[in-house]
């Protein structure tokens, strides 16, 4: 794997190929269990969400929303279906080469913001560029452009502790985009922060997806944060129940 | 699964151990603990190597004393009726008897106190020959050595220790000094330079008061001969130089015992390879000892990063990375164990030294290996938490608290 392509980040929708979405799933099914007793938790899902779309995935707890953001994710393998991103079909069955197609292609946002207590803020950052093998004199500008992009550049040498919550999802955000990738996921990415604090990182999210055309799925189950999306995908008990184009398409 | 992840990956090897020295620090005193194991087993590779380093030039610097071609014939009571003596005539013709003799020195050794003034001090006693300096090689510090014509005067040569010992402030035994032994009062004639023991050596020069042979019948209760001390010229076939030797000696009186410095060398030799294996074996218990307690720290930290591990495979850690990440530091952590052993291994080395009163020596060799071999042990028993790491699910990874 090589090195990221040059410095500054370009809109990744400019560089995927017009016509295909940027994400697409046919006919995706998980079940867990044992053969005698299977628990489908997937049961057929198929959309695709085009380059630059902000898309909320909206459900209830156990609708399988989770379970369908691991499979997205390539993190977790379908019992059937397939996964396609930008373009390539997913193999699911190297762990090695999931773990070089997340880093390439995927960008991850958490709930629990999930930085490394002992690095700091722009090692964190860095992180998905040593998957790379990008040297770490590298690394170092690079992640204090991204850190500089989410308004922290001057805490780039703090440690997650001395972050308040905001600035700690902030910074992970801009992990998830270093590496360049094609789709972020965002599983609940506000849901441990208070209302202001959420909103400031939702304008972030939204913000960074209208000035760089980043692919942007979120999974939510909150109903007021997914009506701001440009689409929501709505499900329960595995199944997609509703799918809604809210907001114009980009160019 | 893949079996054998480290492959595929490009984690940069520098970096890589300075963070996992980070993490070490981070976990201070639990790590500390894996590293006894790991510090002790190295310190004993480093030791047991060192000593036995050092031994080796101790034996050369002791056959270069020495000589290899020395003899000593040990008359030993043959029933309780008898003493056990050799006749000194014959011992002091050997020379002239034998063409393999170069120099033969009787003598009789024994323990007593020897007063000076006030002084009493338990020393060795020996009644010796003239011959005995160039056989012993020794040097007067002061004074000079016993002379044929001394058979019949009561006088004394001192070792350096005994002379130190005796000494009294304002009456340093020195040439002139009297000494008492066994109730006979002996002149001092001079005193000798320290020199070393040699498990060869009848008895302890530098400990010992010795007076001429002919004396004996003052101080001892056979005034024979107990021990010959045989100087062989060079190359001489040792074993049938003895047996040679030990015919002309026989008598009904005694056993003789042969060594030789060879032999004397030998069992010595013997004798460190077994404290060198003992070492050894203490040696690989703790590094087996200390090879658990990484393996332990390390599935402790697998199961505490399990969080740190989900996160980093969802941002593109390959198994590969992961396992590396985990080796690596079972790896840093046992080298930092080995370092440490090393320098405790020197000083264990050191302090033997200066117990044995020997020159401290330094195989440039052992440096690595103490470390070297500790790493291989922190490899070893890290591959398995390693592996575990790798294998883990990144999705239970991230979900675990």
């Amino acid at each position: 794997m090589g090195r990221p392509e040059g410095g500054r980040l370009t809109g990744p929708a400019a560089t995927a190929f017009p016509s295909s979405p940027m994400l697409e799933v046919q006919g995706l099914e998980k079940t867990y269990g044992s053969a005698a007793h299977p628990v489908p938790v997937l049961r057929g899902i198929s959309f695709a969400v085009e380059a630059g779309c902000f898309c909320a995935i909206l459900g209830p707890s156990g609708s399988g929303k989770s379970t369908l953001m691991n499979l997205i994710g390539l993190l977790d393998r379908p019992s059937a279906g397939i996964v396609r991103l930008a373009g390539e079909i997913m193999d699911p069955q190297s762990p090695q080469t999931a773990a070089r197609a997340r880093n390439r292609l995927i960008g991850f946002v958490f709930q629990s913001f999930n930085l490394l207590p002992r690095l700091t803020a722009w090692e964190n950052v860095a992180l998905p560029l040593l998957y790379r093998g990008v040297p770490r004199v590298e690394r170092r500008p690079l992640a204090m452009d991204m850190l500089d992009q989410v308004g922290l550049a001057d805490h780039a040498g703090r440690r997650p502790a001395a972050l308040s919550g905001g600035q700690q999802q902030r910074v992970a955000l801009a992990r998830a985009l270093i590496a360049q990738p094609r789709l972020i996921l965002a599983d609940e990415p506000t849901g441990s922060l208070d209302s202001v604090t959420a909103g400031e990182v939702m304008g972030l999210l939204r913000d960074l997806n209208a000035r760089l055309g980043m692919t942007v799925v979120m999974v939510t189950h909150d109903r007021d944060l997914a009506l701001g999306c440009d689409r929501r995908i709505e499900m329960l008990d595995g199944r997609i129940v509703a799918d809604v184009v809210t907001a114009r398409t980009r160019p | 699964m893949t079996l054998w992840p480290f492959q595929d990956t490009h984690l940069p090897l520098a970096e890589s151990v300075a963070e996992a020295l980070g993490n070490l620090r981070a976990n201070g005193q639990r790590s500390a603990l894996a590293l006894l194991g790991i510090l002790i087993g190295a310190a004993s590779i480093v030791a047991v190597l060192t000593i036995g380093h050092m031994a080796q030039q101790e034996t050369l610097k002791m056959f270069r004393h020495l000589g290899v071609d020395m003899l000593n014939i040990h008359a030993m009571p043959s029933d309780a009726a008898t003493n056990g003596v050799l006749d000194r005539a014959t011992i002091e013709r050997l020379p002239a008897d034998d063409p393999s003799v170069l120099a033969a020195a009787p003598l009789l050794a024994d323990h007593d106190k020897v007063t000076a003034g006030r002084q009493t001090e338990s020393v060795a006693i020996a009644a010796v020959t003239d011959a005995l300096p160039r056989l012993m090689r020794l040097d007067l510090r002061q004074g000079r050595f016993i002379r044929a014509i001394d058979a019949d005067d009561p006088v004394a040569v001192v070792g350096a220790r005994a002379a130190a010992a005796l000494s009294a402030p304002g009456a340093p035994i020195t040439p002139g000094a009297r000494i008492a032994v066994r109730g006979y009062v002996f002149t001092v004639i001079g005193v000798v330079n320290p020199v070393p023991f040699t498990p060869l050596d009848a008895f302890e020069v530098d400990d010992a008061v010795m007076i001429p042979l002919a004396q004996a019948r003052r101080s001892f209760a056979a005034p024979e001969p107990t021990s010959a001390l045989i100087l062989l010229r060079p190359g001489t076939d040792l074993a049938a130089a003895g047996r040679r030797i030990s015919a002309r000696l026989a008598n009904p009186t005694a056993t003789l015992q042969l060594i030789t410095a060879r032999e004397v060398i030998r069992s010595m030799n013997a004798q460190k390879v077994i404290h060198g294996q003992l070492l050894t074996a203490v040696g690989a218990i703790s590094l087996l000892v200390g090879g658990i307690g990484v393996m332990n720290v390390m599935l402790m930290g697998v199961m505490e990063r399990r969080r740190e591990i989900g996160l980093r495979a969802a941002v593109g850690a390959t198994p590969g990375d992961i396992g590396l990440m985990f080796l690596i530091e079972a790896a840093v952590l046992a080298f930092v164990g080995g370092i440490a052993g090393l320098a405790c291994g020197l000083m264990a080395a050191l302090i033997t030294a200066r117990l044995s009163g020997w020159t401290f020596g330094l195989a440039l060799w052992v440096l690595p290996l103490g470390p070297g071999v500790a790493t291989l042990v922190g490899l070893a028993f890290g591959l398995y938490p390693a592996l575990k790491a790798a294998r883990l699910d990144p999705i239970e990874a991230l979900r675990a608290e």
